[in-house]
């Protein structure tokens, strides 16, 4: 029976026409190709991109030296050092981000308990050299200003599941 | 035994003991807070409630008395409940501010939350507020919205301390801990409530935001400062000690620690100290390579004894440096042909030198000061001298041990004191002549008087210990003092022993960093001034008996090479700096006063240029040519001077006879020189927070005040105090418990350094 079965397949190019089928639907279908750089793919809100660091909106930065990311950062990609400002609060004197470490885990801004580093949606950022990829505390300042408009929507759509 | 049954586990229990105390030792662990092995029971955390058979109630572990057939389930769903009902009640008013508490991490009330705290709190109304407090420079109550009322602090100050000064005021939410009286902590041991604070209420104020709990690294070593020879955990942070903390060792340091072992790090980083060779050349100091610097040391030294004699080279350490050094140095000074060496700097009588049967030690083992039952301590300044030994010592006390005190001050010992006598210096002999004549004596029995007094209470002991303090030791007559002592606890059955100045005080002796027969003495080698002296961590003007004479001695010298982590007053006099390591940077090893051999390892790098003390004085040996400068590790050269050495038996307290005659009387002020808690080594005095503590307040001339009014001067004043050819101005101060006709001035300061000898004539007058 299998035989025959197979005999009329071949003669009548069953399989041809099944895959000229697949080829013709997706001839008229809807595209899904996108013409990067002129076109983007939509990102979640839980994008894991560039770090910044936020501030509140007094102008205070979030950061408060606790090093639980620098703890928690698989690649040890951070490093921190803390001091006490002169107002008697706990502050960073330095905050490196290296971003040639970085795995993009995104534990950092997991681990964090005031929201003060996050990873933004940007992707298309490049160093000519290693030293271009190392980001410093003002780096990721200026980063979390430029986009901090974005960065509190993401962490307001991505609050009820948290 | 008590048979008691926890989870299931038969038990045998000490009775009287507790339940927590029980289990602990079964292996069982039973969460708490205010619990504290060393500290009596408040029960007010009950954190450790734990269902008890046939109690209607869960139980507080650390307050119940373990009882014949008890049944105790500490994870049973009952006894689960009721923790974690307590957890969600010590979390109400806590602040949980971990990220930025300096406690996080290490914190017992962050564990155990992990364990019995709910995921979400369901207190939403306000947290209370408590204000923060300044209680001085090492321990910082910042946060203290933070405390859950423990009263562990306050039991230390109270029970260990001996004073109260914390306190638990106000009741209900408005409870606070806070100073009563003085306004800051001011005991020598108040780190330890750093320690024992189970949350982050009490913190190291010069640790603050330093570094988190996880990244420092832990080394083992061995205190510097006191003779103790505390166990201390050195944690490291990129090559810097960021924090000291106690190992606990229940027959040394227990779980304390004084203050001067655990802020003198702060020293280590000092800016003073030195990081590459210097020599002086046409008066002006240049930084040179370390083989310049050598060849320079080893062909002064050369240099002289070949022509002015072998003779004309003291060298000089302090007790605080490492028995590798010391016995580098000896052998050193001896290769060369000198037999002038020492490190007993602030040593004033030698007289017993030939006379000593061994080295002078605690005559016992530190826990045998526990079980002590009557004690007499002779010229000391035990609270400051010895913090943790005193504090040991307080707590025989407690136990119903007589303390009885011969000295020339009376400092508060914090504890009760059955007999004291306190007069001038010159007369400390005869008052233990007394007490020894009243031990003789059957008519004793009923004389009135402190000696007679004392007597009774030694007689009447079975474990009498007689130990001779600092200021004995430093007495010019100190051999009487021995030899009486010796007299005193032979005849009581007692022991007796020093409790010795430093670090290495026992360890010096088994270098052999002493002169022997032929050569000089500590003094003798300054009063009867050398070519040429080697110091090692020596600063002349604070670490010797006679600061004048010391100086003059070092400034009339062709050639002086100091070895020293610091840059100090040595610019001055000395020629050549070879900067070497202090103890947290040079393995070594140091012998305490009970004589227990500690070896340690170095715990960072060397700063600087800076290199262990025992490898300079080995290829400065090898410069010169001498045998027996070929070992390759500390631990090598450990072994050379004590291997095959039966330590035990080369401590002796004996001394031959002594010829024993009171001081000739004079009428004239007599010198009391304590070396204050803060001011005794090089690492100590540049420890910027001890230094701002009360202890380390600018020393002062300390009179009675009939003394005072004879001179028709106030408390207050401006006084001159002269000594031999130096003079220096003091504020007067006047102090009823000294004795009259002495005048109390604090040695090893640099305000001071221009005095003279730290016993004898001083005159006061108005500035």
């Amino acid at each position: 029976m299998e035989k025959i079965s197979h005999f009329f397949k071949s003669f009548l190019l069953v399989e041809l026409l099944k895959g000229m089928a697949v080829t013709g639907k997706h001839l008229f279908s809807h595209k899904i190709t996108v013409q990067y750089p002129e076109e983007k793919t939509p990102q979640s809100f839980r994008f894991r991109g560039l770090h910044a660091q936020r501030r509140y909106a007094s102008g205070e930065e979030r950061c408060i030296g606790c090093k639980l990311c620098e703890a928690v950062c698989p690649a040890l990609a951070i490093k921190i050092e803390v001091a006490e400002r002169e107002d008697g609060s706990r502050r960073t004197t330095q905050y490196d981000i290296n971003l040639t470490k970085c795995i993009f885990c995104g534990f950092c801004e997991e681990s964090c308990p005031v929201d003060a580093i996050v990873e933004t949606r940007i992707f298309e950022y490049h160093g000519e050299s290693q030293k271009d990829l190392y980001y410093t505390k003002p780096m990721l300042l200026a980063v979390g200003d430029k986009h901090e408009a974005q960065i509190a929507k993401d962490r307001a759509a991505d609050a009820k599941y948290r | 035994m008590i048979n008691i049954e926890i989870d299931g586990k038969q038990i045998a229990a000490v009775p009287g003991s507790t339940l927590i105390e029980a289990a602990h030792d079964a292996g069982i662990s039973i969460p708490h807070f205010c619990y504290h092995k060393k500290l009596s029971i408040a029960a007010n955390c009950r954190m450790c409630l734990v269902q008890v058979e046939k109690a209607p109630k869960p139980l507080p572990a650390c307050a119940t008395p373990v009882a014949e057939g008890m049944k105790v389930f500490t994870a049973s769903e009952q006894a689960v409940k009721a923790q974690k009902g307590v957890m969600e009640f010590l979390l109400v008013n806590h602040p949980l501010d971990c990220p930025i508490c300096d406690q996080g991490g290490e914190c017992m009330l962050q564990d155990m939350s992990v364990g019995y705290g709910g995921v979400q709190s369901r207190y939403h109304e306000e947290k209370r507020t408590v204000l923060s407090k300044d209680l001085g420079p090492l321990v910082s109550a910042e946060e203290m919205s933070r405390c859950i009322n423990c009263t562990r602090c306050v039991r230390f100050g109270v029970e260990i301390g001996g004073q109260m000064e914390l306190g638990q005021a106000f009741r209900t939410e408005h409870a606070e801990i806070m100073t009563f009286v003085s306004g800051t902590v001011n005991s020598e041991l108040s780190g330890n409530m750093i320690d024992l604070c189970p949350v982050g209420a009490l913190t190291s104020k010069p640790f603050r935001y330093k570094a988190r709990s996880w990244e420092l690294s832990r080394r083992r070593t061995v205190s510097a400062h006191d003779g103790l020879g505390s166990n201390l955990a050195v944690q490291t942070k990129d090559n810097h000690v960021l924090r000291v903390l106690p190992i606990e060792n229940e027959d040394i340091n227990e779980c304390w620690l004084s203050d001067k072992d655990r802020f003198a790090y702060e020293g280590l980083n000092s800016s003073e100290r030195l990081t590459k060779p210097m020599i002086k050349q046409d008066g002006k100091w240049q930084e040179v390579e370390w083989q310049v610097a050598l060849e320079y040391a080893a062909n002064g030294l050369r240099h002289i004894a070949n022509g002015a004699g072998a003779e004309q080279i003291g060298a000089l350490a302090t007790a605080n440096s490492t028995l590798e050094e010391l016995y580098l140095l000896q052998k050193l000074t001896r290769g060369i042909g000198s037999q002038n060496v020492d490190f007993r700097l602030r040593q004033s009588d030698f007289s017993g030198d030939g006379k000593q049967q061994g080295a002078p030690w605690l005559g016992m083992s530190i826990a045998d000061i526990s079980r002590a039952d009557r004690l007499l301590i002779v010229g000391s300044f035990l609270r400051k001298d010895h913090p943790v030994l005193a504090a040991r010592i307080r707590q025989a006390v407690k136990k119903g041990a007589q303390a009885n005190i011969i000295h020339s001050a009376d400092d508060d010992l914090l504890m009760n004191v059955e007999n004291k006598s306190i007069v001038a210096p010159d007369a400390l002999v005869e008052v233990l002549t007394q007490v020894l004549q009243a031990l003789t004596a059957e008519s004793a029995q009923n004389a009135t008087g402190a000696a007679a007094a004392m007597a009774r209470s030694l007689a009447g002991g079975k474990n009498v210990a007689v130990l001779l303090g600092n200021f004995a030791q430093q007495h010019p007559q100190a051999a009487q003092l021995q030899a009486l002592a010796q007299q005193i606890a032979a005849l009581s059955s007692g022991k007796f022993g020093f409790l010795g100045e430093a670090a290495n005080s026992v360890g010096g002796y088994l270098a052999q960093a002493t002169p022997g027969a032929k050569g000089m003495n500590a003094a003798s080698m300054l009063a009867t001034p050398r070519k040429a002296y080697v110091l090692l961590n020596v600063e002349a003007e604070l670490d010797c008996a006679n600061p004048q004479q010391a100086i003059a001695a070092m400034q009339a010298a062709d050639l002086v090479v100091a070895l020293s982590a610091y840059k100090h007053h040595a610019t001055e006099y000395a020629d050549v700096l070879l900067p070497i390591a202090p103890y947290t940077e040079t393995s070594g090893t140091f012998v305490s006063c009970e004589g227990r051999v500690q070896s340690f390892k170095g715990a960072v790098k060397p700063l600087g240029e800076a290199r262990p003390g025992w490898k300079v004085l080995r290829v400065l040996g090898n410069m010169l040519k001498l045998d027996g400068f070929d070992q390759d590790t500390s631990e090598a050269v450990r072994d050379a001077a004590l291997k095959g050495v039966d330590v035990a038996s080369k401590l002796n307290n004996a001394i031959g006879v002594v010829e024993v005659k009171a001081a000739s009387a004079t009428k004239d002020l007599q010198r009391v020189s304590d070396v204050p808690i803060y001011a005794t080594d090089a690492i100590v005095r540049r420890s910027a927070p001890l230094q701002a503590t009360t202890d380390a307040a600018a020393p002062q001339a300390w009179l009675h005040s009939e003394e005072l009014h004879k001179l028709g001067l106030q408390a207050g004043a401006t006084v001159k105090l002269s000594q031999g050819l130096g003079s220096v101005k003091l504020t007067a101060a006047a102090d009823d418990k000294l004795p009259k006709g002495v005048v109390r001035v604090a040695a090893g300061h640099s305000v001071t350094a221009a005095l003279g000898a730290m016993f004898g004539t001083i005159s006061v007058e108005r500035a």
